[in-house]
């Protein structure tokens, strides 16, 4: 009973959190979603699990603006980072989640100072961008993406890790997914046949960083059927705005 | 050995039913099934693309065995 409980309060939680961020998208107001979440009178665990397995999406907004970040939400995503650390049998999903969560609050917590040839932080440079910097952290094992995967689990695993699909995302997936942009293309609509909208959405958006998409995918007609049918999913609707907002290349 | 009391034990089991809650949200499974479709997702992907052709023809129902 306890187990069932929880896991139905969690599955609660992330579905309001992730509404709040695209209601965050949407609007522009980028603070204090997460300590709406997470303040005084939420269900403390609970809320940091959620905003755990959002993971770097929890902060979207700030990533994919060109601004300092809240402080309060800030220190909300550093709490849900130092909570809910990879256990040494966690899945290279987990791990990989947590390590863009670390990635990305140590961008947002860097001071935007002036513009300096190498500096540690840009002004006006999306929060994305400058994570890549040295310091960033070690990634974890990119052998979960190897080339050799077909394209269906390919597909799976990237739309997984759709949080670290971000303009400016150097990473192993990243990396991954800008090489086998064919094969996701597949993925995607292999997932849009099979009624999966999550992964749908998720692969989505990877393609929307990538620069070789096929323009006979229709991806942006795509992404309007994904949110029609799987809309009532809000992590649908989280995947597929961000990436119409990477397609379109406007600031939140 | 360490013995643990009642109240423990049931926090150290809501810490692991956590944990697992959280680990499943992060790698949802897919749900199984055969479609019988790879051609045509290539095809799809590789034509014109529109919302049409994504909704013809009708998904095939998962083979049973």
């Amino acid at each position: 009973m306890e187990q069932t409980g929880t896991s139905s309060r969690l599955t609660e939680a992330v579905q309001s959190l992730a509404a709040d961020v695209v209601s965050a998208l949407r609007s522009g107001d980028r603070s204090g979603v997460l300590c709406a979440t997470a303040g005084p009178g939420a269900d403390g665990d609970v809320a940091l699990a959620a905003i755990r397995v959002l993971a770097s999406d929890a902060l979207l907004p700030q990533v994919l603006a060109a601004g300092p970040a809240d402080p309060a939400d800030l220190d909300v995503f550093g709490r849900a980072v130092r909570a809910f650390p990879p256990a040494p049998h966690s899945s290279p999903a987990s791990c990989w989640s947590h390590w863009g969560m670390t990635r990305t609050l140590a961008a947002l917590s860097r001071p935007h100072l002036p513009d300096l040839p190498g500096g540690p932080g840009t002004a006006g440079e999306p929060a994305a961008r400058a994570g890549h910097r040295p310091g960033a952290g070690t990634e974890p094992d990119g052998a979960w993406l190897d080339d050799g995967m077909s394209w269906q689990d390919l597909t799976r695993r990237l739309a997984v890790l759709a949080p670290l699909a971000v303009p400016g995302s150097g990473c192993a997936p990243a990396r991954t997914a800008a090489a086998r942009t064919l094969d996701l293309a597949r993925g995607f609509v292999r997932a849009v046949r099979r009624r999966d909208w999550l992964q749908a959405a998720g692969a989505a958006r990877w393609l929307a960083l990538a620069p070789d998409v096929p323009a006979s995918l229709g991806l942006a007609g795509g992404l309007d059927f994904v949110q029609y049918m799987g809309g009532q999913d809000t992590r649908v609707l989280l995947h597929t705005d961000a990436a119409r907002l990477m397609l379109t290349g406007a600031a939140v | 050995m360490v013995k643990l009391s009642s109240a423990e034990r049931f926090t150290t089991d809501v810490e692991k039913v956590r944990e697992t809650d959280i680990e499943a949200a992060l790698e949802p499974q897919e749900a199984e099934g055969v479609y019988r479709d790879s051609t045509e997702c290539a095809a799809l992907a590789l034509n014109a693309g529109t919302i049409g052709l994504l909704l013809s023809p009708p998904t095939p129902r998962p083979k049973k065995g």
